[in-house]
């Protein structure tokens, strides 16, 4: 039995240019050049100044914990073979109100705790879809 | 505040269709029948329609067909609002404001949906159209309405303790509320133990704690608080109306504000503007009727609209505070939990029928200011809620 496949993104006009990134293995936000805020979903318009003015900026690819779901029923066939899955709300660390999402991988849901430093591990799911997934950060050495 | 919506309209009328898992009929059949519940229980037909309302999100029926299929020639004033539970009560304030400016007199708003049979929510991970976040969640398998919330409630228990016992409470005693409703689908008590060993869904959600899809329909007739006087049955006046609130969800964090933290809803934004409009705070209310798509959002609008301190929610509600004869009756149908899902508008029929004093086995004595209020603004942006009170 094949795998069904994975459910795509669903890129809009603002977004295409990150998912490519991501496919490169590059995590991004955009920086306002008039105001330096980091904002991420991609869009066109700065929230706090309104410059159309931006340009990408690498992310730290760390981030925390910001909450967590176990889904234990499949929602949509492509995950059906999957449950249970544990997606995370991640707080990246490259500033504030930056939260994007993931799988957690290399560990169970038990390894969860608020503000857990995860790190981020890019799973190419096909040749022209990678995505972006969350295991706990290697404790400093 | 408030200028000339406060108390500008009234309910003059309240109308169901049963609430079942297989309506076996169409939505339209279902807009028909409760439209003609609500008219006759104001004493009004068809023919005294001047304006019909209603939102959806590509499930249901819109005015444009439910009014010939009643025969109605011309609609006059029509709103088919898109959205889900979020924008539930704005329909009924954009109706009020239609008769507050004169626009319309007599405005039948409604909600039918086949939630079981037809167009499940969560069904297939079919998005909410328009939810541009998805294309960051959809591919990790976060497509559910069921999800999202869970890992809000999530960062609420781990921002301030709240636990599953709290969220337990909500399930147990909107069952309870529920044993006094012959409407509500589910009646049979649950304990404490029952909502532990239901299955998870989406951790920390368990069955218990997501609202039942339903087939079902329910109406409201609206007019002028004057004209109302002269109806069939006791009008009850929309006091105030608000909408909005802002965006919530994760990834709406602007700048700071109430979008960067999750475990704050919109109605935080919202509480204030609508209490001004009707003169009136959190100590009024006698019973509030608080959208429950799932336990957790009962426990924040608790803090959002000022009747507990911020992360009090789930205390709050454990207390026992929320039982009729509790400070704060909440949900006294059993809300969508344990009554059904009609999406928000079974919501202000029950707190209409609380303040008309006809609610029987779960009427709260001497009800005279009610809060019902929508899905607080996560999923798609901005929330709505009404203040009503009593017939004088
Ligand atoms: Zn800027």
């Amino acid at each position: 039995m094949t795998e069904p496949a994975p459910l795509r993104p669903g890129t809009d006009r603002d977004s295409a240019a990150w998912w490519e990134l991501v496919r490169r293995h590059r995590l991004a936000v955009q920086r306002c050049t008039g105001c330096a805020l980091l904002r991420f979903p991609a869009r066109e318009y700065c929230p706090a100044c309104r410059s159309r003015s931006w340009e990408w900026r690498d992310c730290a690819g760390t981030g925390r914990v910001a909450g967590w779901t176990v889904t234990h029923r499949a929602f949509h066939p492509a995950f059906a073979g999957q449950v249970p899955y544990t997606v995370l709300c991640v707080a990246l660390d490259d500033g504030p109100g930056l939260r994007c999402w993931g799988r957690l991988v290399g560990a169970g849901p038990d390894a969860l705790a608020a503000d857990l430093p995860v790190e981020a591990v890019f799973t190419d799911a096909e040749p022209s879809l990678t995505l972006v997934d969350w295991r706990p950060a290697a404790p400093p050495h | 505040m408030g200028g000339t919506l406060r108390d500008a309209a009234a309910v003059a009328g309240v109308g169901y269709t049963p609430f079942s898992k297989d309506s076996g009929v169409s939505t339209t059949t279902l807009a028909c029948e409760a439209i003609l519940a609500a008219l006759d229980d104001a004493g009004l037909g068809p023919e005294d329609i001047d304006g019909i309302a209603t939102h959806r999100v590509g499930d249901s029926s819109p005015p444009w067909a439910v009014a010939p299929a009643l025969g109605i020639e011309d609609q006059g004033w029509y709103l088919d609002q898109f959205g889900g539970g979020s924008v539930s009560h704005a329909v009924l304030g954009q109706a009020a404001m239609a008769v507050a400016a004169g626009v319309a007199e007599t405005v039948v708003c409604y909600r039918a949906i086949n939630a079981r049979s037809e167009f499940r929510m969560g069904g297939q991970g079919r998005p909410p159209a328009g939810a541009f976040d998805l294309q960051y969640q959809a591919p990790y398998g976060l497509i559910a309405p069921v999800q999202h919330y869970a890992l809000l409630a999530r960062a609420h228990m781990l921002a301030y303790g709240t636990s599953h016992e709290h969220l337990g409470a909500v399930a147990v005693g909107q069952r309870e509320k529920a044993a006094g409703n012959p409407r509500a689908l589910k009646r049979d008590p649950i304990t404490m133990r029952d909502y532990l060993a239901s299955r998870w869904i989406a951790e920390p959600f368990r069955l218990l704690d997501c609202c039942l899809e339903t087939d079902g329909a329910c109406a409201l007739v609206l007019t002028s608080a004057e004209r109302a006087r002269d109806l069939r049955r006791p009008p009850v006046n929309i006091t105030a109306a608000a909408w909005g609130g802002g965006h919530s969800s994760y990834s709406g964090a602007g700048p700071g504000g109430i979008g960067a933290d999750p475990t704050t809803s919109a109605a935080a934004r919202l509480a204030p503007r609508l209490y001004a409009m009707a003169g009136l705070g959190p100590a009024d209310v006698d019973v509030a009727e608080l959208y429950d798509c799932f336990t957790w959002t009962v426990l924040v609008q608790l803090e959002d609209y000022g009747f507990c301190a911020k992360g009090e929610g789930g205390p709050y509600a454990a207390s026992g505070a929320l039982r009729i004869g509790g400070e704060l009756p909440v949900n006294t149908h059993g809300g969508f939990l344990s009554e059904g899902y009609v999406h928000g508008i079974n919501h202000v029929a029950e707190a209409v029928q609380q303040l008309r004093g006809e609610a029987g086995g779960r009427q709260v004595p001497g009800a005279e200011v009610a809060l019902s209020t929508a899905q607080p603004g996560y999923v798609l942006a901005g929330t709505s809620a009404l203040l009503l009170t009593a017939p004088r």
